[in-house]
């Protein structure tokens, strides 16, 4: 008797537990500036360090060349250009976020510094619905309550869809 | 116990085999290709003792291999052709045209039954045996000894025309099967044959209606040709079916002659006894058997035991593994290919990357310590430097291949229209060497082959109308291959009639294309464009060449989605040309690295005439354009520096280092800072994001892993 109702229980906590793993999307914060933003961790291909990029001409200015990873060409896009602040300033904590965009293939983001990934609950993510001029607002899609900070996210489909 | 220890050694057996199937295919494909362009050698040059006793090996190693695998029809099929060669070596035949024409269908024969291989794993049930008879006509004909007899199943084509088609047909055990049941539960067997008007142009939607009909009335046991291909129109005008069903073979007739455009069906009843193949078959086995066991026993006694679990197709396949082992240990050298899987390729590819990329960080933090009891340590780096960059280069080489594995049966093909077309022509090919990625390569071969027919078929004109012309009398026909800049170029060209653009123009307002207004604002240009619109053939008669009007726009689409694109010049009465222009996404060029302030780019070769010291002095102005006199000609400047928005290194006094590039009869000179050599680069794509630059082609990446932008010097003039 007691067994069945331990192991009922038991049940009871394991599928609690897996609706929570299902629940749950996790995100790499970023550093750009004084501000932080979260990227969905699902696409993200590839982190690496700053390395030599090779400018393309006549390129819009926050396309600020491409860089070769691993063999493959990749585009790199400047998030503070695209996000209307100041033009980066390389330092050893600089980073090339590679997002696999579903369109156009790999493109690396240029960001200040990876801070961390954190595990979000879907119930603390806020999408933001309305439609700002602001390009900066476009970009974000939700907001993120964690640790009781609010982070916003950054939906980079969103950049590659615009015409550069 | 038993039971199971059988089929496991069965399951082995089969394993065995089937693990050899790519190698099969593979080198099958090459002995068929040796065999094509011998015979073809020896068609015109019938005593070349060397090239008979090549085609003797390969006959010989084809039919061994395709005893090792279990096929049959096509080992019985090589075995033949062998036995004629066998007799051309000993002298005892002369080789004749109509003798060649029959190995020619015999090699036809054979790659059908690879393609059957390479897609079903089996070689399909066409005995080919017309193919076998005429063999043993060369071969009883010329020394009179060799027997007859020695094919199991001879089927003349008498006979195929005076008894009933079904008694005729094919049929496998199961089929046989099949109808002994249903005879036995006492279901009507019907055999069927439908023929087909020979006006009719959708005979395979009208064969559709006719199977509907039958279908409705009873069950579709056996059709010959298959479904398939008579899906697929491969069928003259009459297909045979075999059928059980329950009503009154009348009354099936009658459904399938309700059918428009048919001509007539006719049907009776099926008697198993009287059909030639179930009779030949039941003998051709015992015969394989009895044939097979004594040369077991010769060869390999040590392999019989194994071989008793199995069945006698493994039996005849043992000893004549034996025997290609010792055939290939004395065959001389032939390209060996190995096919890649590409997936695997880019892995590797990316891996040298890798590697490259921890010597660019070795690099660096040498660099950093500037001991000089460094030496050893800087020495080893040089050394891994060397070897990385040849290991890069080696890796990216391997996707690509020269296109001579898909233009290497072109003679072949051009021999064949030839006679069938009755026109004389010859066919030049160059620059098979010419290297693409592999799998543009393995699909560029049909659209050249839809142009190719079609220089034979529509431009080449008949031998009265050349001889009028005072052409020679045999057509000539150009395949060329080369590389220009970014690009592959094939160029089909022929010396015939060239593009009637009156006609197309015609031929368009007839269809409804285009209105006479427009065709009469048309340039020649715009009209020859026409020929690529879908549907539309000008040739007067419908030929099985060309003509159907499917060719030219189905060219078009391919190369496109190769993202290449098709030129067509011509001048009537003498000829025209198609281009072919395939950018190469993976090619390697050859390419002159150079110094743009501080930014290094390459400039493919193939569209730079001279390189030039010019002193300022000599710069001039024309139309507030600057310009230099090269030579006698007048040549523009484009400082690549104020085009590519860096600022440039060079002092003004200092001499210009110009680029002469060429596009059509356009020169230009591009004014660089610096030259750093010529390098074979690999072109990679810029990816979709960055698409405008029209004068960047793609990028490349260096020995030390940076990337350099590839100019396209097309764009700049």
């Amino acid at each position: 008797m007691d067994m069945s109702i331990a192991n009922a229980q038991g049940l009871v906590l394991e599928e609690e537990s897996s609706k929570r793993a299902i629940e749950t999307i996790q995100f790499i914060v970023i550093r750009l500036g004084d501000e932080q933003y979260g990227i969905d961790i699902r696409n993200i291909d590839n982190i690496v360090r700053m390395q030599h990029i090779t400018r393309v001409p006549k390129m819009p200015i926050y396309l600020k060349g491409v860089i070769n990873l691993r063999g493959e060409v990749i585009p790199v896009i400047s998030m503070r250009l695209k996000m209307g602040l100041a033009d980066d300033e390389f330092t050893k904590n600089t980073r090339i976020i590679v997002v696999k965009l579903e369109q156009e293939g790999n493109v690396g983001f240029l960001v200040d510094e990876v801070k961390e990934v954190v595990t979000l609950a879907v119930s603390d993510i806020e999408k933001i619905n309305y439609n700002a001029n602001e390009e900066m607002v476009s970009l974000i899609n939700a907001v993120g309550k964690h640790n009781e900070e609010l982070i916003s996210l950054v939906d980079l489909n969103v950049i590659s869809l615009e015409d550069n | 116990m038993l039971a199971l220890k059988n089929t496991e050694r069965e399951g082995i057996i089969s394993m065995d085999v089937s693990q050899y199937l790519e190698i099969f295919l593979d080198e099958t494909r090459e002995h068929l290709q040796n065999l094509n362009t011998q015979i073809l050698e020896l068609e015109s040059d019938p005593e070349g003792e060397d090239t008979i006793k090549e085609i003797f090996r390969a006959a010989h190693s084809l039919k061994g291999m395709a005893g090792t695998m279990g096929y049959k029809r096509m080992q019985t099929l090589t075995h033949d052709m062998e036995n004629v060669f066998t007799e051309v070596r000993n002298g005892n035949i002369k080789v004749r045209p109509d003798m060649i024409d029959v190995l020619f269908k015999c090699l036809d024969a054979l790659e059908e039954y690879t393609d059957n291989i390479q897609s079903t794993a089996d070689e399909g049930t066409n005995d080919n045996e017309v193919l076998i008879k005429q063999l043993n006509n060369i071969l009883s004909e010329k020394s009179g000894g060799v027997p007859q007899a020695k094919t199991p199943v001879v089927k003349t084509s008498a006979a195929l025309e005076e008894g009933d088609r079904w008694d005729t047909i094919s049929l496998d055990d199961s089929q046989i099967n099949v109808i002994k049941e249903a005879l036995n539960m006492g279901k009507r067997v019907y055999g069927l044959t439908v023929t087909i008007q020979e006006s009719c142009i959708l005979k395979a939607a009208r064969a559709f209606l006719v199977f509907k009909a039958v279908e409705e009335r009873g069950e579709i046991i056996v059709s010959d040709p298959s479904a398939q291909d008579v899906e697929d129109e491969k069928f003259d005008r009459e297909f045979t079916l075999i059928l059980l069903s329950d009503v009154a073979i009348d009354e099936i007739i009658k459904a399938a002659e309700s059918v428009s455009e048919i001509e007539k069906a006719k049907g009776g009843l099926l008697d198993l006894e009287k059909n030639k193949h179930y009779k030949a078959g039941n003998e051709a086995e015992q015969e394989a058997k009895q044939e097979a066991e004594p040369e077991a026993q010769e060869n390999v006694p040590v392999v019989q035991e194994q071989v008793t679990a199995a069945d006698s197709v493994v039996k005849q396949a043992a000893p004549v593994k034996t025997d290609v082992k010792k055939q290939t240990s004395g065959k001389p050298v032939v390209n060996r290919t190995v096919r890649v899987d590409i997936e695997k390729l880019d892995s590797l590819m990316n891996l040298v990357s890798e590697l490259i990329i921890a010597k660019n960080s070795l690099v660096s933090a040498s660099s950093q310590e500037q001991v000089g009891a460094h030496n050893s340590f800087d020495e080893q780096i040089e050394y891994l430097e060397s070897v990385t960059t040849n290991l890069h280069e080696s890796v990216m080489k391997v996707r690509m291949v020269p296109i001579e594995s898909v233009v290497n049966k072109f003679p072949r093909m051009i021999r064949d229209l030839s006679k069938k077309l009755d026109k004389k022509m010859e066919l030049y090919m160059t620059g098979e060497d010419t290297e693409l990625d592999r799998t543009v390569v393995d699909e560029i071969g049909d659209p050249l082959m839809h142009l190719l027919r079609n220089s034979a078929d529509h431009g080449l004109e008949s031998a009265e109308v050349r001889a009028q012309r005072g052409k020679p009398a045999v057509g000539s026909i150009f395949l060329d291959a080369y590389q220009e800049g970014n690009n592959v170029v094939i160029e089909v060209r022929d010396d015939g009639n060239g593009i009637d653009v009156e006609g197309v123009k015609n031929k368009a307002i007839e269809r409804g294309a285009i209105t006479p207004e427009q065709a009469a604002n048309m340039t020649d240009k715009e009209v020859i464009g026409l020929l690529f619109l879908p549907s539309f053939s000008t040739a007067k008669q419908v030929t099985d060449v060309s003509g159907r009007g499917v060719g030219l726009d189905v060219v078009k689409s391919k190369i496109e989605s190769l993202s290449g694109e098709v030129e067509v010049k011509s001048t009537l009465g003498e000829g025209s040309t198609w281009i072919i222009r395939l950018p190469l996404t993976l090619a390697i060029v050859q390419a002159l690295m150079v110094v743009v302030g501080n930014e290094k780019y390459a400039i493919p070769l193939g569209s730079i005439q001279t390189l030039e010291d010019i002193p300022p002095t000599d710069v001039k102005l024309v139309q507030n354009k600057e310009v230099i006199n090269l030579r006698g000609t007048v040549i523009p400047l484009i400082y690549l520096s104020e085009v590519l928005d860096v600022e440039s290194k060079k002092a003004e006094d200092e001499s210009l280092i110009v680029v002469i590039v060429k596009k059509g009869d356009q020169m230009a000179g591009l004014v660089i800072d610096e030259l750093i050599g010529q390098q074979e680069i690999v072109i990679k794509s810029l990816g979709k994001y960055i698409k405008q630059c029209k004068f960047i082609s793609g990028a490349t990446i260096l020995g030390d892993g940076e990337i350099a932008l590839i100019l396209d010097a097309n764009a700049l003039i």
